[in-house]
């Protein structure tokens, strides 16, 4: 039996879900910009809350649908239990993305740097949606809800997009961490040294499953 | 043109309403049905097409009663936290002193409004974009930079209604409150010290807050930090990542980490 060298990581929902998310984020942080910073842009406005609406409903879609679903609950919960291996991780992330290497505590499915961009990008998409929804409808709301809710949301927004070309950079561009770009942006899979050298927890949770070589055992022998 | 003053003095103002159709005879602006507010006010708020209306106020004190009334219309603040706010460089300051909304820039998204201490520039609500246009009063610039009056001053019979450079309807304003306060004790200027300076300086007869007025009208802290703070900052944290990756990059191209990276696939 040939051993696979590849890893399944995410499954077809989840890559659909992140292009989606990928397409709406790029369409709201252009027409955004052209909002604040053209002059004359109405139709931006218009094709911005179209983003957004698009977005939300594929979220909430993603969040609840099936196998996806659960997929993104995963993450959810994974991202919001942060620990010692997670901090030892990030801890590190500096060093890793200006292309050193220090070793670190074997990582689950997502690993302590994935989990802050992770963090990151659920908090400022929440703070996002929801005070975008305040400046959507000011008549609803109190004049200082919705003079504060500019301030969120532009902050927010400026914020995800520093966070969205690190992002960028460390699945296209870095040379260790660019191998997980197919896992994403692909068929779903990532090398197996590459899954089992940044996410051994997890790597030993699925080799089974997925028949994968058992790196540790064969470190040892 | 020098900058420019409209006197208001309540204490003379009969209610009579005519400044506000005067306003919309001259700046063209439809009638809307209107119907009894408070004591004689027929208009609840500013709307697209109404820029000015007068606010009664009914003072029953030590058994004497009072009107309190006020024209009220757009302030044209010395600085002005619409113009500020605008998101498409629409709203400008005139030599004269007015604040002008220019509705080829206007995208309607009304940040003009809720940034507005009196809530004031109102915003067509359309499900065409085209059509989404913020509104106010004008102070009637094309009459102004013309020699005229502005229109509702032009019309008004007392006299309440004076206008002039700026400089002369303050000390006009200072004069004539020593003469009003001898009846009225808490008389005050309303304008003079908010907002960089108002355009349209009210003589009060009482308290800002009888008339429904905020006593300290401010630029929102939220607008500041959102303009002065948070776009330099968003601006610094885009420049900071890209030159992270730039840095990143040649870091790891000096390292050898392009040439030499681990072939992951063989096993």
């Amino acid at each position: 039996m040939t051993e696979p060298k590849k890893v399944y990581r995410f499954g077809g929902g989840t890559r659909l879900a992140h292009g989606i998310h990928l397409v709406c984020f790029f369409t709201l942080m252009i027409t955004g910009l052209l909002v604040l910073f053209a002059a004359g842009s109405e139709g931006s406005r218009i094709i911005h809350r179209i983003g957004a609406i698009v977005l939300v409903l594929a979220m909430i879609f993603a969040l609840f649908f099936g196998q996806t679903g659960r997929d993104f609950r995963y993450w959810i919960k994974a991202t919001f239990s942060f620990k010692k291996n997670d901090f030892a991780h990030a801890k590190n992330f500096p060093v890793e993305f200006f292309g050193g290497h220090k070793p670190f505590p074997p990582q689950g499915k997502f690993n302590g740097g994935e989990k802050l961009n992770s963090l990151l990008t659920i908090l400022g998409l929440l703070c996002i949606i929801v005070s975008g929804f305040i400046i959507w409808f000011p008549q609803v709301f109190p004049g200082w809800v919705v003079q504060w809710g500019y301030v969120f949301h532009a902050g927010f927004a400026l914020l995800m997009g520093a966070v969205l070309i690190a992002h960028m950079y460390l699945g296209i561009l870095h040379p260790d961490s660019n191998q997980a770009l197919k896992g994403m942006m692909g068929d779903g899979y990532v090398p197996a040294r590459f899954a089992y050298e940044h996410y051994e927890e997890w790597y030993n949770e699925i080799k089974d499953e997925q028949g994968l070589v058992d790196f540790a055992s064969e470190k040892q022998a | 043109m020098s900058r420019k003053m409209i006197f208001v003095d309540t204490a003379i103002c009969t209610g009579c309403k005519a400044c506000s159709v005067a306003c919309k005879a001259w700046n063209e602006l439809p009638a809307e049905n209107t119907q009894l507010i408070t004591s004689y006010q027929s208009q609840d708020d500013f709307t697209v097409d109404t820029w000015t209306f007068v606010t009664f106020d009914e003072k029953y004190e030590n058994g004497k009663f009072n009107w309190m009334m006020r024209k009220s219309q757009c302030f044209h603040c010395g600085e002005p936290a619409c113009m500020k706010a605008c998101s498409s460089e629409a709203i400008s300051k005139t030599d004269s002193g007015f604040v002008v909304i220019d509705q080829d820039k206007c995208i309607g998204c009304g940040y003009c409004m809720a940034n507005c201490p009196w809530n004031i520039p109102r915003v067509v609500q359309s499900t065409f974009p085209k059509d989404a246009k913020a509104f106010k009063c004008t102070g009637c610039v094309n009459r102004v930079e013309n020699g005229l009056a502005p229109s509702c001053v032009s019309t008004c019979q007392p006299g309440a209604l004076q206008f002039g450079d700026y400089d002369e309807m303050m000390a006009l304003a200072y004069q004539t409150l020593a003469i009003r306060k001898e009846n009225h004790p808490r008389a005050q200027l309303y304008g003079d010290k908010i907002m960089g300076g108002t355009g349209y300086l009210y003589l009060l007869e009482d308290d800002p807050e009888v008339y429904g007025l905020p006593a300290n009208p401010k630029t929102p802290v939220s607008l500041k930090l959102w303009k002065d703070i948070v776009y330099p900052l968003g601006g610094i944290a885009a420049g900071a990542a890209v030159a992270a990756v730039a840095v990143g990059v040649i870091s790891n191209a000096a390292r050898g980490n392009y040439r030499n990276k681990p072939d992951h696939s063989e096993h």
